[in-house]
């Protein structure tokens, strides 16, 4: 018989990508925490302690913004698991891989907007940035941070079993990352991403800086985490959907 | 002949369960062959092996020619798999539910916007074809459930009990369409456990339970094998005396054969069984709550098998 195309994998990427945004966008709960909850600290710091106080936690507050779409992105992948969309997914020529890729690349997307969207605030609330600070680094930073969120969102969507548990159990990630990580308070544990990444933005945004330490190495060490993060996620989550 | 779907063997066990147990099958290319069975029978076992979702424990199979196992990417291209539950993105439209499956095979947009609106028209959606699938009634996501399994015209079809939980009226609406597709020599695979679709509906037939073909034929074949008789069943009080009145009744010569079913009911087959009720009812001498007189179907050849009613 004769062989059939494959269908193109970026076309397939692609309508994929476009089929989770309609999904993310829908759900209008989810839209509310991610955007609301970095949100709130900002309103906080700004009107409640002042701008002096501020100032100093605007590095911790942006790197907040990525770490709540662990939430989201566990409860995407979960939802696919538990309704069997993934399922029905694989019954057609898609590979498994690409609606990986497809979950993954759509929170990415989001992350970037959402770190804008908190750093023009941010601006706009009048925080005071050093006039050398790297703009690029002040988006990077955080960008990376999203990368170790994609990775536990998918550890997390691979052990629950309901896209609900996903939502809730995230905060049992979320919270210690963001209180251990010292984004609002003092960091208690110094290697964790959280912990890296409020460093290194207060040191581009602050002081203005572009040293190698800790700027460079925290980077790298941030990269490493994530890495590191989203490959067993990966690995956790094809062997959870696996072919029996 | 040509073969649509050849199985050898196929077995699927989940540790101690023998959900699937030993299954041949030769499907004939444009057939709609269905799988008759109660719950638990294996049905949507074999689906899901032939459709390449789960391997198989022990056996063969191709379908279209190719092998489960070794060339499933091909099989994918070619099938549409109409799962047993509701398969549906919540917050995406009916129209857009049905796209991504013609998105994911390549299809080209202004191919699969046309078929995408004709068949909602068919299913009577086209009003709802813009309104989030989460605010639908179950019938109407069965029915999508449906679309998006024959949206990129498959060369052979899976409906795996595509008319569970529909009204009267919704079933007729998808038995007309899956018969629009026996009419296009689309090869469909149908599995049910309703008689009346599966006699109505399929070419030939496999009766399974336990994960076993206990029986395969035409529908007329099947009921063939019971003989010309009716079927009378009886509800009675008397069920400890169940097997005396059975051994009463088969006293009378026209009366072919009878078999307990469930706790509370007797099934016999009797030629001319409508007209000699009274007859019958003078040897076995009981109360009867109830009685009911028919022409032989398929679930009556599950009950001679088995000794059991498919839904029980
Ligand atoms: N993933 C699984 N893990 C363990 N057991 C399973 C799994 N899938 C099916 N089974 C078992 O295999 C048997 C057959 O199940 P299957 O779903 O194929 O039946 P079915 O004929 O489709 O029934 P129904 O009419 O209720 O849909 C059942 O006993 C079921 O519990
Ligand atoms: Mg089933």
């Amino acid at each position: 018989m004769e062989k059939k195309m494959r269908p193109k994998i970026i076309q397939q990427l692609r309508y994929l990508t476009i089929k989770n945004f309609k999904s993310m966008i829908r759900e209008v709960s989810q839209l509310v925490w991610i955007f609301g909850y970095p949100l709130v600290f900002i309103l906080l710091f700004r009107f409640g302690y002042g701008l002096e106080v501020f100032n100093i936690f605007a590095p911790g507050v942006i790197i907040l913004a990525p770490i709540v779409l662990i939430s989201q992105l566990a409860g995407h992948f979960a939802e696919e698991k538990e309704s069997g969309t993934l399922q029905r997914l694989v019954t057609t020529p898609v590979s498994r891989s690409t609606v990986l890729l497809s979950g993954l690349f759509s929170q990415l997307i989001v992350a970037a907007v959402q770190i804008v969207v908190m750093l023009l605030l941010t601006l706009l609330f009048g925080v005071s940035i050093n006039p050398n600070a790297n703009i690029f680094l002040l988006f990077f930073i955080p960008f990376l941070v999203a990368f170790t969120s994609l990775g536990f969102g998918l550890i997390l969507a691979s052990v629950v079993r309901t896209a609900s548990s996903a939502g809730g159990l995230a905060w049992f990630i979320i919270l210690p990352l963001q209180f251990l990580g010292g984004l609002l308070t003092a960091p208690l544990l110094d290697f964790i991403p959280t912990a890296l990444a409020a460093e290194a933005m207060g040191a581009v945004m602050i002081y203005g800086s572009t040293a190698f330490d800790p700027i460079g190495l925290n980077l790298i060490l941030i990269a490493i985490w994530g890495i590191g993060l989203i490959l067993l996620g990966i690995l956790l989550f094809r062997r959870k959907t696996a072919i029996l | 002949m040509e073969i649509a779907i050849e199985t050898h063997n196929l077995k699927k066990y989940f540790d101690e369960i023998h959900a699937v147990d030993g299954i041949d099958l030769q499907i004939p290319k444009g057939s709609l062959f269905g799988v008759l069975g109660p719950n638990g029978a294996g049905k949507t076992t074999i689906i899901r092996m032939l459709s390449t979702i789960l391997h198989p424990t022990d056996g063969t199979a191709t379908v279209l020619g190719f092998d489960i196992k070794k060339e499933a990417l091909e099989i994918k291209k070619r099938i549409g798999v109409c799962p047993q539950e509701l398969v549906l993105y919540p917050r995406l439209t009916a129209r857009e539910n049905i796209h991504l499956i013609a998105q994911m095979h390549g299809m080209a947009k202004k191919d699969y916007k046309e078929r995408t609106d004709d068949l909602l028209g068919k299913m009577n959606l086209l009003d709802r074809a813009n309104s989030l699938v989460k605010g639908f009634s179950g019938g109407m996501k069965r029915r999508v459930n449906v679309l998006m399994a024959v949206i990129h015209e498959p060369e052979l079809l899976f409906f795996d009990e595509p008319t569970a939980g529909l009204d009267p009226q919704s079933r007729r609406v998808v038995w007309d369409f899956i018969r629009d597709f026996q009419e296009r020599e689309c090869t469909i695979i149908l599995t049910t456990h309703n008689m009346e679709e599966a006699d109505d509906l399929s070419d030939e037939l496999v009766i399974i339970d336990h994960g076993k073909i206990i029986s395969q034929g035409t529908p007329d074949e099947l009921k063939g094998k019971l003989g010309e008789g009716d079927i009378l069943e009886f509800k009675i009080k008397e069920i400890e005396q169940r097997n005396e009145i059975i051994e009463r009744a088969k006293s009378l010569e026209f009366v072919r054969w009878g078999k307990p079913v469930g706790k509370h009911r007797i099934v016999l087959n009797a030629l001319d069984g409508l007209r000699r009720v009274s007859e019958i009812m003078e040897v076995i001498k009981v109360k009867m709550e109830d009685i009911s007189v028919r022409k032989n179907t398929l679930e009556d050849v599950f009950i001679d098998i088995t000794g059991r009613r498919l839904r029980d």
